[in-house]
């Protein structure tokens, strides 16, 4: 039986589309579910460090919309699909010149989820053409839950809004080969910074071991706070992203053109960017790094051997009690369920919510030794990730009730310094990766002229301290996973 | 400077070309293999592609596409004269990839360029004059009616000239571009002829014909293809849908197995100008052609589809399915006015194309009955 049914416009073809081209930056396959009311996709990106979900109303998107629940799916429909299909069905047709051909731009799109017993699961979508062509694509899907990433808005003081043009703008001057994105803001000057980075390392040295900056390149672009249209932010706080995925969304927020709104609390905990238009509502949660120069100098100053965690993900705090430190945690954390000392630049939300989160998370972390001693199979995170075989399995009432509310929260409940390690493994392998495809040594210098009210700014960074320190703690931590 | 250096007598083709573009565009229709045979004949020259036997491609440079044509084929039936219908045809293969490369060489896209270039440039303007010129010393028939072409074609914007020769049987096949003062000369190495057969394509026993515009071909190939599939279904019936594409995912493609998808003409019957269908399937009880293609070989049909205008598909009995082509080009390298009856040449690409075997139980009986069903539009 159909159990969902809906019919796209021309214009809402293309809204879709451009929805799924994002998504497909971050994941090659998006959850869809349905509901009365509304329409979600939903996308985790494997190293479930973003999330994606798109929201279209039922009344206000699709020019028709009907939601029949059957008893399996009584009041939602879910399923997983492939992106790249979707984006081929989904796609925008030419219209042709309308004085010798007829016009083959997409009259109507129709789409209808068939499932239910004894008949193939199917999403059908048939797009009729204005010039009587009907094209009608037959996809299989996957009956899986979606993961939902959750925010908690309470926690999260920081907020700014911009027009998603201006911001897109912006981006233009981010330079080549930059991954991370630290935005802060400085109340003295009144503008927020935005300063792009990498901490790629490539080897050197008759032994290769030795690590220099890939790109000794800070780009730095500050934005007068008028820019903005709301600008809620603690003095001096320091948050990284990914520049990929920030790119992404101001991609798909400058066609949706609204209002980007972010909300944040701390470095190690989620960010959260939204923006709306008629019908649909686009928010992402993105896992911010832990922060890094806070780090640094925290090293510095407090514990010799925190300077071998150069780039830890930051809030440790294990139990789900504690509150959220700051940003560092070292090892010594590890037996103490308590937050580490908070950083004194940092406010402390005062939520009780403690998450650790690493922009790389654990490669494998199911089948990693360490992994199982964290005991995380009972985590509330990665729900579905438990038994990979299950997905294929019918669905299962029960089973689903607990999928239902299977939320992404990054929330480390072991121990965090074996979390904390992971990723720097992963980084160890990136950068291997690099150094082996990446030419040697190229310095960009990029520079970019004052554009009013936009001030660039470029540092040139000597050869680090940070990739030296970064090496040891790589041993380090490979040490205490051939320990464990 | 564009005397060509002739060793013994006059060669046995030799044509002269102001645009290699439309030459291009056509060649690179069938532009699916390596090595393309061709086949000089005194009304122009035909490039057949094969691909494994299952596809086999043709595309025709009509001699109204050049300036000048001349033959001066083996005197099997008459000495290079182009009133006799018979000469034998010279047939030999090159390397369609090489002959294309050569073509482009001056760029076939930025014609609006060199058409800026060419006010300001009289040299390239007097390039053809003096090709004529050279002709003229040859003495060939066709001169004295091509010299109208050549004088419409110089005054007009035309700005390079192409010259084809093959001097000889077996040497090399020459190509000589001339632009703004620039002269290339290609030799390109002539094979052995080795044109297999033709695809047998029954013209008597058709089942359909479909004509259409190339366009809505393309689209329904586009629509159909983004899975990626391996095989296509091309049905025709009667009745609805008249006319339906269909294919299904391959492990490889982008929906994986299980993916489908259908175009079909059921609300745009009257895209289809013909429509004749005269297939019967006893199995099913209903009229109906449905043959099964490899989707790659009509895919790589597709550069034909984009510049043709109309297409005509037909299938005969047996399941072959021939594809023609109508492309319009601008007769004889944009001489405009100047040709006489010429004007905007037709040119024509063919492609048959053999389908999967079928199983028994589907195979398509045709015999006899199925009278001729034309429900061509007025």
């Amino acid at each position: 039986m159909v159990i969902l049914n809906f019919t796209l416009s021309e214009e809402g073809v293309s809204v879709f589309h451009d929805a799924l081209a994002c998504m497909y930056k971050f994941s090659d396959d998006v959850c869809l579910e349905a509901r009365r009311d509304k329409l979600t996709l939903t996308t985790l990106n494997i190293s479930k460090s973003a999330y994606v979900c798109f929201t279209f109303a039922a009344n206000r998107f699709f020019s028709r919309y009907h939601f029949e629940g059957n008893a399996q799916y009584r009041d939602r429909f879910f399923c997983q699909l492939y992106i790249r299909s979707l984006l081929s069905i989904f796609r925008s047709r030419q219209g042709g010149d309308s004085a010798r051909d007829k016009d083959a731009s997409i009259e109507r799109c129709d789409v209808a989820i068939d499932d239910g017993p004894g008949k193939k699961s199917r999403l059908i979508a048939r797009i009729s053409c204005r010039n009587g062509i009907t094209a009608s694509h037959s996809l299989p899907f996957e009956s899986k839950p979606p993961t939902h990433a959750k925010f908690e808005k309470d926690e999260a003081g920081n907020r700014w809004s911009i027009s998603s043009s201006t911001l897109r703008q912006l981006m233009d001057h981010f330079g080549p080969g930059i991954e991370l994105l630290d935005i802060n803001t400085d109340d003295d000057d009144h503008v927020v910074n935005f300063t792009c980075f990498t901490d790629k390392v490539q080897k050197r040295g008759p032994h290769g071991n030795e690590a220099v900056l890939k790109k000794p390149l800070h780009t730095n672009i500050s934005v007068e706070m008028a820019e903005f249209n709301e600008v809620e932010v603690q003095d001096k706080l320091h948050i990284i992203i990914s520049v990929k995925d920030f790119r992404a969304i101001l991609q798909h927020a400058q066609i949706i053109s609204g209002e980007l709104a972010t909300y944040y609390s701390e470095p190690g905990r989620p960010m959260k960017l939204s923006y709306s238009a008629d019908g649909i509502l686009c928010e992402f949660i993105l896992m911010t790094v832990g922060e890094q120069d806070a780090i640094t100098q925290k090293h510095k100053n407090t514990r010799a051997r925190a300077s071998k965690t150069p780039k830890p993900g930051s809030g440790p705090g294990p139990g789900p009690a504690s509150k959220p430190d700051g940003s560092v945690a070292n090892n010594e954390a590890k037996d103490v369920p308590k937050p580490a000392q908070k950083p004194p630049q940092q406010k402390t939300p005062p939520q009780p919510r403690q998450t650790q989160f690493e922009i790389r998370p654990p490669p494998i972390p199911p089948r990693s030794p360490v992994a199982a001693r964290t005991d995380r199979s009972d985590s509330p995170l990665f729900v579905e990730q438990g038994d990979e075989d299950r997905q294929w399995d019918p669905v299962d009432r029960e089973d689903e009730e607990e999928m239902d509310n299977a939320r992404v929260e990054w929330n480390a409940t072991g121990e965090p310094v074996l979390l904390r390690h992971f990723p720097l493994v992963a980084r160890k392998k990136m950068a291997n990766i690099h150094s082996r495809t990446r030419r040697p040594c190229e310095l960009a210098v990029y520079w970019q002229d004052r554009l009013c009210p936009v001030m660039s700014q470029t540092d040139l960074l000597g050869d680090s301290s940070q990739p030296s320190s970064f090496l040891r703690h790589v041993s380090c931590c490979l040490l205490c996973l051939f320990f464990c | 400077m564009s005397q060509p250096t002739q060793d013994a007598g006059p060669p046995l083709f030799r044509a002269v070309a102001s645009s290699t573009r439309p030459l291009y565009q056509l060649l690179k229709a069938v532009g699916f293999t390596n090595k393309i045979h061709v086949e000089i004949t005194p009304e122009g020259l035909r490039f057949s592609a094969d691909h494994a036997r299952v596809m086999q491609g043709a595309a025709h440079w009509n001699k109204n596409l050049f300036a000048s044509y001349t033959t001066n084929l083996p005197p099997a039936a008459g000495n290079g004269d182009d009133d006799d219908p018979e000469p034998e045809p010279v047939s030999f293969q090159i390397s369609l990839p090489a002959f294309l490369e050569t073509l482009q060489i001056f760029g076939v896209a930025d014609v609006a360029a060199r058409q800026a270039r060419s006010d300001i440039d009289p040299l390239v303007r007097g390039n053809p004059r003096m090709n004529h010129q050279h002709r003229g010393g040859n003495g060939s028939d066709a001169f004295s009616h091509q010299t109208l072409h050549g004088g419409g074609f110089a005054s007009s914007s035309s700005n390079g000239t192409c010259i084809l020769s093959y001097p000889s049987d077996g040497g090399p096949f020459s190509i000589i571009l001339e632009e703004a003062g620039v002269k290339t000369t290609c030799n390109l190495t002539t094979y052995l002829p080795e044109m297999p057969e033709d695809i047998p394509f029954d013209i008597d026993d058709l089942s359909f014909k479909v004509i259409m515009q190339a366009r809505y071909l393309l689209d329904a190939l586009a629509e159909v293809g983004s899975i990626n599939p391996e095989r296509l279904t091309i049905v025709v019936s009667r009745k609805e849908p008249y006319l339906r594409f269909r294919t299904s995912g391959s492990h490889s493609g982008a929906g994986g197995p299980g993916v489908e998808s259908t175009v079909d003409f059921r609300r745009g019957r009257d895209l289809l100008e013909t429509f004749s269908v005269r297939a019967v399937e006893r199995a099913k009880g209903e009229r109906r052609w449905s043959q099964t293609f490899k989707f790659d070989t009509i895919k790589a049909a597709t550069e034909a589809m984009r510049i043709a205008s109309k297409v005509s598909l037909r299938g005969d009995g047996q399941g072959v399915l021939s594809m023609q082509f109508m492309v319009e080009v601008e007769g004889a390298g944009g001489a405009g006015g100047g040709v006489p009856g010429g004007g905007a040449g037709l040119s024509f690409l063919d492609f048959r194309f053999v389908p999967y075997a079928t199983d028994g139980d589907e195979e398509t009986d045709t015999e006899g009955e199925g009278d001729d069903v034309d429900m061509s539009e007025a």
